[in-house]
């Protein structure tokens, strides 16, 4: 598919409605407004308290912890973030047991969170937020917001950022260990928010520095295996990668690095022209590695990849037709507007024998993307994802599993008052049917002014949610999360 | 992350280049400086510094006054020198914690082990300027104290 046709596609699938954007900008601030209430500060820690039933019965075999992460604090006296992804690292866990569920958050304790305390202002600068007066700059973790996933590893909670180290924390009260350096001489080289876990075994991520890639690889107990360093064909906004059992997946999307600034989100231009190339490096040999070209595109999320018996690569992705939401609705929202904007779809990318490779959109709107983590890196059916966005605010309503082999949606919608936040698959104890288990997912329930979190059998989401709770307040959404089973 | 990678090698630079001209003063009225250093958290390794009295020296483009290398064995090290000319100086200093003799950097470049500069000059993306550095030494004793870690 080239260029011109893709985008075609993704303007296809997403005008739902025809609105101009005067419209919708009139409906975003009146109906939608009170999404706010969901990006709104938590002022402090938020101790562990019962959630109550408000719907079903939590499904029996359900037991274990649900954290999350994701900006918690955007606001102070002397100044203020200028876009979402700059709020403090607040770390939210859910605990299930015998049927019921508790809520707790702790933000992370940061050297950006403890300067931007004590100057009483938000003087860090971050993804797209300028330093300010007094600001701090030694090193990458000095502006670490530790903000946007949690990997549990080792007996240890990892809070992630993108162009930091990881932080460790203690599950069991969220109180926060340190900055996490995996070997002397790589403190401070950046770690992913998105690593690839092999099922039962290793675990890898990128630290990425404009043309420069340091792959790291951990053993399952989260010890250093190796780092070693990759050429990137383009300086590229990197959030996320795949994998394959054998290969990494690097995507170079045309958002490039091409100065350095503060906000980090100034140093890079789209420059769609250059399209977008894909890396592809076998796993026991990073030498090896072969570049396939696709057009244009942006994503911030991919879904696993798996190789096929003809040796064709596939993975999927949500993709959007620029970087529009890092550079403009990122900031705006934070400000309680929202320019209307088409979500990102879903698609299926190839990458063949010979050399080809191809977007294929699937024409359904979706983000944070999700698997059974037991197929990852192998061929897989179903793909989990965020629905129902509305053009004229930010998140989503609902939750879907995609079916690959059919092309058939499971989808369930909330009601525009739920903002749904990413879910995260929890396998049934006993089962190993791909898909056998449950969906947690939160929501910010912008009626009730509350965070839910709701239980769906995964493999069957349009009955709705087998159970929700609902806190006593609303937590602001969160981004990424991980199940940890009792 | 690029501009963290030249602060480095700026730091690392300028103490390679560092040529060793201790007390070399034209002391008309001589007056000591006694630089300390404090906040150590690691007490192994050493503390190597440059002083330096003009703009042109501070980013490397001419002789330093002093430099010296500080055993560090617990929270502060001091040093203290005779016989300098009144006058603007500054300091740059990174703490050698394994004793390599080199400035730690990862493999993009940026700094590894402890640096600072005098008036605890803020780093921000890059080594702060000769003016927010510079510190006047006037006739007597004069102090300078840095925290490094």
């Amino acid at each position: 598919m080239d260029r011109r046709n893709f985008l075609r596609a993704l303007g296809g699938a997403t005008a739902t409605a025809i609105l101009t954007p005067e419209i919708a900008q009139a409906a975003a601030q009146m109906g939608s407004a009170d999404w706010r209430v969901a990006f709104a500060d938590l002022e402090a820690d938020l101790p562990r308290g019962p959630m109550r039933l408000v719907d079903g019965r939590a499904p029996r075999g359900l037991a274990g912890s649900l954290y999350r992460n994701g900006p918690g604090k955007f606001h102070r006296p002397g100044g203020s973030v200028n876009h979402w992804f700059d709020g403090d690292g607040l770390m939210r866990a859910f605990r299930i047991s015998d049927g019921a569920a508790t809520l707790e958050a702790r933000f992370i304790d940061t050297p950006k969170r403890r300067a931007d305390t004590a100057a009483n202002a938000v003087i860090t600068p971050g993804f797209g937020t300028p330093a300010g007066p007094g600001a701090r700059i030694r090193n990458a973790d000095d502006v670490n917001a530790a903000n946007i996933a949690v990997m549990p590893v080792g007996g240890e909670l990892w809070a992630l950022w993108e162009s930091g180290s990881p932080i460790a924390m203690d599950p069991s009260d969220l109180s926060t260990k340190g900055i996490k350096t995996l070997r002397p001489d790589l403190q401070h080289v950046p770690f992913l928010a998105h690593p690839r876990r092999e099922p039962g075994g290793d675990t890898w991520s990128l630290g990425v520095n404009g043309k420069q890639a340091l792959v790291w690889r951990l053993g399952p107990d989260g010890a250093l295996k190796s780092a070693d360093m990759v050429e990137l064909p383009m300086a590229s906004y990197i959030h996320d990668f795949t994998a394959t059992q054998r290969h990494l997946i690097l995507i170079l999307q045309p958002w490039i690095q091409d100065r350095m600034v503060m906000p980090y989100n100034d140093s890079f231009t789209w420059r769609p022209e250059q399209g977008t190339k894909v890396l592809v490096l076998d796993k026991a040999d990073l030498t090896r590695r072969r570049v396939y070209e696709l057009p244009a595109v942006f994503a911030f999320h991919y879904g696993s990849a798996w190789e096929e018996s003809d040796g064709t690569l596939r993975f999927d992705g949500c993709f959007s037709a620029d970087a529009r939401f890092a550079t403009e609705n990122g900031k705006t929202l934070m400000t309680g507007a929202w320019k209307p904007q088409p979500a990102a779809i879903l698609g299926m990318v190839a990458l063949r024998p010979d050399g080809r490779a191809s977007l294929e959109p699937m024409g359904v709107a979706a983000e944070f993307p999700r698997i059974d983590g037991r197929v990852a890196g192998s061929a897989r059916r179903y793909t989990i994802h965020a629905s129902g966005a509305a053009r004229s605010a930010p998140m989503f309503h609902g939750l879907a599993t995609h079916d690959w082999k059919t092309g058939k949606s499971d989808a369930f919608d909330f009601g525009a008052h739920q903002l749904v936040e990413e879910a995260v698959f929890v396998a049934r104890p006993g089962g190993s049917d791909e898909l056998d288990g449950w969906l947690l997912a939160p929501s910010v329930n912008t009626k009730a002014k509350a965070t839910e979190l709701h239980v769906f059998d995964a493999r069957r989401i349009a009955a709705g949610p087998l159970c929700t709770w609902r806190a006593d307040r609303a937590l602001p959404v969160s981004l990424h999360g991980a199940f940890v089973k009792a | 992350m690029k501009t963290l990678s030249i602060l480095a090698a700026a730091v690392v630079l300028g103490f390679a280049s560092a040529a060793a001209q201790a007390g070399a003063a034209q002391a008309a009225e001589p007056s000591s400086l006694t630089v300390t250093f404090k906040g150590l958290q690691q007490k192994t390794g050493a503390i190597l510094f440059t002083v330096v009295n003009s703009e042109a020296a501070y980013d490397g483009k001419a002789p330093v006054v002093a430099q010296d290398i500080l055993k560090v064995s617990g929270d502060t090290a001091t040093k203290t020198f005779d016989g300098l000319a009144p006058g603007r100086y500054a300091i740059k200093a990174f703490h050698d914690v394994d004793g390599d003799g080199k400035m730690g950097t990862n493999p993009f470049g940026v700094p590894t082990e402890p640096f600072a500069f005098s008036n605890n000059a803020v780093i921000a993306m890059g080594p702060p300027k000769w003016e927010a550095a510079a510190f006047e030494v006037k006739a007597g004793a004069n102090t300078q104290t840095i925290d490094i870690d």
